[in-house]
C-alpha cells in the first residue's frame, strides 16, 4: 500500500470515495474537508505498521477454548 | 458540618460514628447539583428519588450494624454509558436517547451492593468518541477551572461533577485515556485499571479490546477505595481475568524508598505540543520521587507512534464493527465529530488490523520488559493543560495532546495524579503505570506524588 505522502490528493479522494462506497456511507460534502484530512492522518499511523513484522510475529489475540459461562 | 470536602474514608468514619447521615451527606450532594451544574452541564440525570432511597436504606442498615463496607451510604454517580435498570442510559446520543435497560451494569450492580448511592447519570462524549460536541441531544460539560475550557473526553461528566466538588468518586471509561486524560485536566485522580480487572459488562463498547472501566476521584486513596469495590472476576465478561483482587488501601503511605522508578521520556521530550510547564511538571515530580528515596531513570521504550498508532487502528476498526449498521443508514443521528471519526473505520483493511494487533503483542512485550526491571513508570498523562473549546476542534489523532493510549494498547494499569497548575490556572498532572494486576503500587507510587507535589493543599475550584 502506497503511504499517504505517495498519494496525491485527487488520489487519496479517490481511494477514500471507493472505501466509503464500498461501506454504503455517504459523507456530506461539507465534512469532506475534515474527514479527508483525518483520513490521511490515518493512513500515515498505519504506514507506521506495515513491512515491521515477520511472518512469525502473530498478533495478540485472545481467544477462548472453553464454552462461556451457561453454555 | 460541611460534606462536600469529606473524602470516602472520611465520609465513612463520620457514617459511623454518627456525625452524619446518609441522607444529609445525599441532600447536601443533590443542593451542590442543583446550584452548580446549570453552568457546567455535568448531569444528563439527576436520580433523586433512587438516591433519598439508596441514602435512607443506607441509613437503615448502618443504623442495624449491617455494614456493607467501605462505600456503604456513599453518593456517586455514573456515566451514562453504564447500564442502569429502570433508568435511562443514552451514551449521550439520539441514537439511544430513549434506551431504558433492563438490567444494571456489573458496576452498577456492585456499587448498589456496596451501599452506594446513585446520584445520577453524568455527559459523555458520545459514544465515549465524539466530542467535545454542541450538536448532541445534552450540552458538552464544562470545565470548573474554567468554564471556558474543555475538561477532556470521554468521561466529561464525571471530571465536572468531582471537580466542582458535587460528588467525590464518579464512574468512568478509558479506551484510549477518558479516564486519565479528564483527571489530568480537571485536576483529579484517575485510575484505568489492568484490562479484566473490572467488568465491562453492562457499559456499551467504544472498542472491546481497549476498553477499560473505572473511577475518578478527588484523592488517590478514594480511588483505591472504589476500585476494591469493584474488582473482581466476572465469568460472564469474557475479557474479565480470574485473578485474586489485592488490597489497595494498606500499602498508599508507605512511600517509594527504595522503589525503583523508569521514565521513558522520548515519549514526551521531543513532543511539539508538550508545554514547559507540563515537562517541568513530570521533572519536578520524578526530583521529588527520588529526594524521597526512589530511583528514577530514563528508559526507552519503542516510540510513542507506534502504540498511538496501533491504539487508533484497533480502536477504530472495533467501533466501527459496532456502528457499522448505523453508519450507513443513521449517519446523520449521530454528532458531527463522532461520525466524522467513525467513519474513518470504513478504511481500515483487515492486514491494518492484524498488523495493529501484532504491534499490540511486540509493545506489551516491551513495556513487560521495563516493569521486570522497574516498579513503575512516570510519564506525561496529557502534554498541555486543557483547551478551550474553540481551540480543541479538528486536532488531528496523531498530534492528540494525550499520552494515555499507549497503557489501552498494552493493557498495564495507569493512573493520572495532578501535580500543580499552570500559570494559566489549569491542573497538570502526571501519569503513573504499573505492571499487570498490580493497581496497589500504581496507588502506592500515586500516592506519594500527590503528597509530594502538595496537591492536597491546592484543593478544588470553588
Amino acid at each position: 500500500m502506497p503511504s499517504s505522502d505517495e498519494l496525491s490528493p485527487g488520489e487519496l479522494t479517490t481511494e477514500f470515495d471507493i472505501l466509503m462506497r464500498r461501506a454504503g456511507i455517504t459523507v456530506p460534502d461539507e465534512r469532506r474537508a475534515t474527514v479527508l484530512a483525518s483520513y490521511a492522518d490515518l493512513r500515515g499511523q498505519i504506514a507506521l505498521l506495515h513491512n515491521r513484522y515477520a511472518h512469525t510475529d502473530e498478533p495478540a489475540n485472545i481467544f477462548r477454548l472453553s464454552p462461556r459461562e451457561g453454555q | 458540618m460541611d460534606t462536600a470536602d469529606l473524602s470516602i474514608a472520611g465520609m465513612g468514619r463520620a457514617l459511623r460514628d454518627g456525625s452524619v447521615t446518609s441522607e444529609q451527606l445525599t441532600k447536601d450532594a443533590l443542593d451542590r447539583v442543583a446550584a452548580k451544574d446549570a453552568g457546567l452541564h455535568a448531569f444528563v440525570l439527576v436520580t433523586r428519588e433512587r438516591a433519598l432511597a439508596d441514602a435512607h436504606r443506607a441509613d437503615s442498615e448502618l443504623g442495624a450494624s449491617i455494614d456493607r463496607g467501605p462505600f456503604h451510604g456513599i453518593p456517586y454517580a455514573l456515566k451514562d454509558i453504564y447500564d442502569t435498570g429502570g433508568i435511562r442510559t443514552t451514551c449521550h446520543s439520539k441514537l439511544r436517547i430513549d434506551n431504558i435497560p433492563a438490567a444494571d451494569s456489573v458496576v452498577a450492580t456492585k456499587l448498589t451492593e456496596a451501599g452506594g448511592v446513585l446520584l445520577g447519570k453524568l455527559a459523555t462524549h458520545e459514544f465515549a468518541l465524539g466530542g467535545p460536541s454542541f450538536d448532541l441531544p445534552f450540552p458538552p460539560a464544562r470545565n470548573p477551572w474554567n468554564v471556558a475550557h474543555v475538561t477532556g473526553g470521554s468521561s466529561s461528566g464525571s471530571a465536572t461533577a468531582i471537580s466542582a466538588r458535587m460528588v467525590r468518586m464518579a464512574m468512568g471509561s478509558d479506551t484510549g485515556g477518558s479516564i486519565r486524560g479528564p483527571a489530568a485536566w480537571c485536576g483529579l485522580a484517575g485510575i484505568k485499571p489492568t484490562y479484566g480487572r473490572v467488568s465491562r459488562r453492562g457499559v456499551f463498547p467504544l472498542s472491546w479490546t481497549l476498553d477499560h472501566c473505572g473511577p475518578l476521584s478527588r484523592s488517590v486513596e478514594d480511588s483505591a477505595i472504589t476500585l476494591g469495590v469493584l474488582a473482581g472476576h466476572d465469568p460472564a465478561d469474557a475479557a474479565s481475568a480470574d485473578v485474586p483482587v489485592g488490597d489497595y488501601v494498606s500499602d498508599l503511605n508507605k512511600g517509594v524508598s527504595g522503589l525503583r522508578i523508569g521514565v521513558p521520556r522520548a515519549f514526551f521530550a521531543g513532543s511539539p505540543v508538550a508545554t514547559a510547564e507540563v515537562l517541568a511538571g513530570i521533572d519536578r515530580t520524578a526530583d521529588q520521587l527520588r529526594a524521597a528515596g526512589a530511583t528514577v531513570e530514563d528508559i526507552a521504550l519503542p516510540e510513542y507512534a507506534l502504540f498511538a498508532a496501533a491504539g487508533r487502528v484497533i480502536m477504530m476498526a472495533e467501533a466501527y464493527a459496532i456502528h457499522e449498521s448505523d453508519m450507513r443508514n443513521r449517519l446523520l443521528d449521530y454528532g458531527t465529530i463522532t461520525a466524522n471519526r467513525f467513519v474513518l473505520g470504513a478504511a481500515i483493511m483487515a492486514s491494518d488490523y492484524i498488523n495493529a494487533l501484532r504491534a499490540r503483542r511486540e509493545l506489551t512485550d516491551a513495556v513487560n520488559g521495563a516493569l521486570g526491571r522497574y516498579d513503575a513508570l512516570l510519564t506525561a498523562s496529557a502534554l498541555c493543560p486543557a483547551p478551550t473549546f474553540e481551540a480543541s476542534v479538528d486536532a488531528l489523532a496523531s498530534a492528540a495532546p494525550m499520552q494515555t493510549i499507549p497503557f489501552n494498547v498494552t493493557g498495564h494499569p495507569a493512573m493520572s495524579v495532578p501535580v500543580g497548575l499552570s500559570s494559566d490556572g489549569l491542573p497538570i498532572g502526571v501519569q503513573i503505570v504499573g505492571r499487570p494486576f498490580d493497581e496497589a503500587m500504581v496507588f502506592r507510587v500515586s500516592r506519594a506524588v500527590e503528597v509530594l507535589s502538595g496537591w492536597e493543599s491546592v484543593g478544588p475550584p470553588m
